[in-house]
């Protein structure tokens, strides 16, 4: 046997031992992802409440694409979708103000970090006391004088999800600022040093340092943010609303929720749910796109 | 970095397949059509139980189970009443120990659900009365009551009738509630409103006090329809006045007739007016039902739909004194316009699953030792389902004419006869559409009727189910 045969074999025979060392995990990995997933788009094509293994086809897609539920549903998240600029233009404004560290600032980056660390139910159901007709907002509206103001925030289907928007916005605006906060924390000092030396004021530094730094922060915060409206709105949801009035506030998950649980219906909530998983998969994609782009443009 | 991707990605695909390939798991048995329909015409509250299988002896071994129990909605002081049940039967059994899980009124259903899906959690279960109890019973999930308890003793229980099917009774009541309209003495006097003569008032009564009422400075009729329950009173208590039989409104249920027909939803014309007027709180789509039920005890309101337990409530808040009731406005001519609405509301079960059956039907059955009737009264002002119990324990008035009313004639609690998904896709946010004003009446019919056809698309199993109760 040639030295170089003996080397590829003790190569190869080498080779099967990290394998086997990382097996037990990617095991739980598949387990826990993986088969979920693979299940639910087989069950997707199944009978809805009957024996397993009775393939229908297309029939659950077909049911759902015909249900105007779902579209109400898919419309109410393609709503929210828009909360997410909101959301960043907001968190990152607050952002910048904390780092120029004006007085009090550690007080107000934990005033404005602590709603993210609660319960999503412990907000919805504080915020369900607070919007409704006759809550604190509306009483503080009518004490000043603005009774044309109080308005049925949550029990009017046109108010319900710009008010279901604001609470998730004013919770996950936290997560924004400390993400942005901490990018900003490692931009090099002697950037804002060079252009405050060349006379650009604050504007300017935001517009030309501090926002192209963050870019990539930026886009990660939207992302994800963008998936989090589309699969992420449950709890807020069901605790505020349960989907009323009439559907108004119905998302999508809520609608896999209850033909899965409250109505037996596991192969139209698995279609419904492999929709959800396509749609944000496209998101998933499109972010590694733009951070790959990014790092292959050389920007950090 | 794709590549490898696409490597894991392609791992994680053909393991999963093969993981399901290999386990799979049993199909469920699609329910076989019923030999023989469920009694479906309004009934009395007593009903002769049929002949029940004898009941084998219950262990003597440490035995334990689980129970999860709804009532407190219904009857505040349910769930306290029932943990002194446990400690009662725990000295009568004290090999058997029993946890009580008490449930959410909105996860009441979908809970069960995942249990029967599964086929494991609780040995005993609530589910309420008829179309829920029976969508378990047709998935298997639900040991018949009548099998385990003697029939002597099941010849007590009232209401059985609204869960047997196939000859057999599939669920044990506990209690029965009527819903009546109770109305505020005092604010009725500032009105210059009189309460009715008879035991009801015509439509055009209720509506010729609630003008008054309103005009008066008072809000005629308080609620809370946020979960959507105070629409589901209404169609319960309302709405199938223009009905003959609950046959009838399985005749929609299942596609025969549908449900846009007048006679089923031509009465959320009245409720939309009556909205409109501005006869209800205008607060109340901020409020689920309790709490908005709670506004009258509070004063706030002439009138509201309340329980026995509610009323219980409102008499304690107000006084005696301040507290009327009387059945709800007659607005139809069928004849269910005259039934009364009483149901048991809830019903108690034994699961298909549970290990100990024999020993959870015998639990269920000291629920309904006299003691434990009288503790029941006293603990919620709820009537029990049991001709046992003692009603001269029912001394305020008010309660005794909801008494007489959920016992005397014919009882028909409407929403029973409606498959769960129809009840949460149609009758609830059908009533929110209405106080709400985003839907009209004719959004509302064919609400119910897509709802309906959605159903039987997704529930071909249940929709043959439901074509025997109609026969």
């Amino acid at each position: 046997m040639s030295a170089m045969t003996a080397a590829i074999r003790r190569r190869r025979h080498l080779d099967v031992t990290p394998y086997l060392l990382v097996a037990p995990a990617v095991a739980l990995i598949i387990l826990i992802y993986a088969y979920p997933i693979v299940r639910v788009f087989i069950d997707s094509f199944l009978s809805p409440t009957a024996a397993r293994g009775t393939s229908v086809g297309l029939a659950n897609y077909g049911f759902v694409i015909d249900d105007p539920v779902f579209w109400k549903s898919a419309g109410n998240n393609v709503f929210l979708l828009f909360g997410v600029p909101i959301m960043t233009v907001v968190a990152l404004v607050v952002a910048v103000i904390l780092f120029d560290q004006i007085r009090g600032w550690r007080l107000y980056r934990t005033l404005v970090f602590t709603p993210y660390i609660l319960a999503v139910p412990v907000i919805a159901v504080t915020f369900t006391y607070l919007y409704g007709y006759n809550g604190v907002v509306n009483e503080v509206l009518r004490a000043v004088g603005l009774d044309g103001l109080a308005q049925d925030w949550l029990g009017s289907p046109k108010l319900v999800m710009p008010s279901i928007l604001s609470v998730i916005i004013y919770r996950e605006l936290g997560f924004g600022v400390m993400l942005f906060l901490a990018r900003m924390a490692s931009i090099r000092e002697e950037l804002y040093e060079a252009a405050m030396i060349d006379g650009a004021g604050w504007w300017a530094r935001l517009r030309y340092i501090t926002v192209p730094q963050l870019r990539t922060v930026i886009s990660f915060f939207v992302v994800i943010e963008l998936i989090t409206m589309l699969s992420w709105v449950f709890a807020y949801v069901y605790s505020m609303t349960g989907g009323g009035p009439a559907f108004a506030s119905s998302v999508l998950e809520l609608y896999i929720w209850k033909y899965a649980f409250a109505y037996r219906a596991i192969g139209i909530a698995s279609a419904v749910a492999v929709l959800l998983l396509v749609a944000t998969s496209v998101l998933i994609v499109v972010q590694m796109l733009v951070r790959g782009d990014e790092s292959d443009t050389g920007e950090e | 970095m794709y590549r490898s991707l696409a490597r894991l990605g392609g791992l994680a695909v053909v393991s999963s397949l093969i993981v399901v390939a290999c386990g799979g798991s049993t199909p469920t048995t699609a329910p076989t059509a019923a030999a023989t329909p469920a009694a479906a015409t309004a009934a009395a509250p007593s009903a002769a139980a049929p002949s029940a299988a004898a009941p084998t002896p219950a262990s003597t071994e440490p035995v334990s189970l689980e129970f999860w129990y709804w009532a407190e909605s219904d009857a505040p002081g349910a769930n306290q009443w029932m943990t002194d049940t446990v400690a009662a039967y725990k000295a009568v059994k004290p090999n058997v120990t029993i946890n009580v899980v008490p449930q959410g009124t909105d996860t009441l259903i979908s809970a069960f659900q995942t249990a029967a899906a599964s086929k494991s959690g609780p040995d005993i279960a609530s589910q309420w009365a008829t179309g829920p109890v029976l969508s378990f019973v047709w998935s298997d999930s639900v040991a018949p009551i009548s099998d385990l308890v003697p029939a002597a003793e099941m010849s007590h229980w009232l209401n059985t009738n609204e869960n047997t099917y196939n000859g057999k009774v599939w669920a044990m009541p506990q209690y029965l509630l009527g819903i009546g309209l109770a109305y505020n003495t005092e604010l009725f006097a500032k009105a210059g409103v009189t309460p009715p003569t008879g035991d009801r008032w015509t439509w055009d009564e209720f509506i010729a006090a609630s003008a008054k009422l309103k005009a008066a400075g008072i809000t005629p009729f308080v609620g809370g329809d946020k979960n959507g329950y105070l629409g589901a009173w209404w169609f319960a208590n309302i709405g199938g006045q223009q009905l003959n039989s609950v046959q009838e409104l399985a005749q929609a249920v299942v596609g025969t007739v549908p449900f846009t027909d007048p006679k089923y939803t031509g009465w959320y014309t009245n409720l939309d007016n009556y909205v409109k007027a501005g006869y209800v709180n205008n607060d109340v789509m901020s409020l689920d039902l309790d709490q908005g039920v709670r506004l009258f005890g509070q004063g706030k309101g002439a009138m509201t739909f309340t329980s026995d337990g509610m009323l219980a409530t409102a008499i304690k808040d107000l006084g005696a004194a301040k507290v009327g009731v009387m059945r709800p406005p007659k607005l139809g001519t069928g004849t269910l316009a005259d039934a009364g609405n009483a149901t048991q509301s809830i019903s108690h079960f034994v699961t298909s699953w549970s290990a100990h059956p024999q020993d959870a039907a015998d639990f269920l059955q000291f629920m309904h030792t006299p003691d434990r009737l009288t503790a029941w009264y006293k603990a919620t002002g709820v009537v029990a389902a049991d001709d046992r119990f003692d009603a001269t324990l029912v001394t305020a008035p008010q309660l005794q004419t909801m008494a007489k009313a959920e016992t005397t004639g014919p009882q028909v609690w409407l929403e029973n006869w409606i498959p769960p998904q129809i009840d949460g896709d149609a009758d609830l946010p059908a009533g929110q559409m209405i106080f709400s004003g985003s839907g009209t009446p004719a959004d509302a019919g064919q609400l119910w009727e897509r709802s309906a056809a959605t159903w039987r698309s997704a529930h071909p199993d249940e929709l043959a189910n439901w074509q025997q109760l109609v026969k």
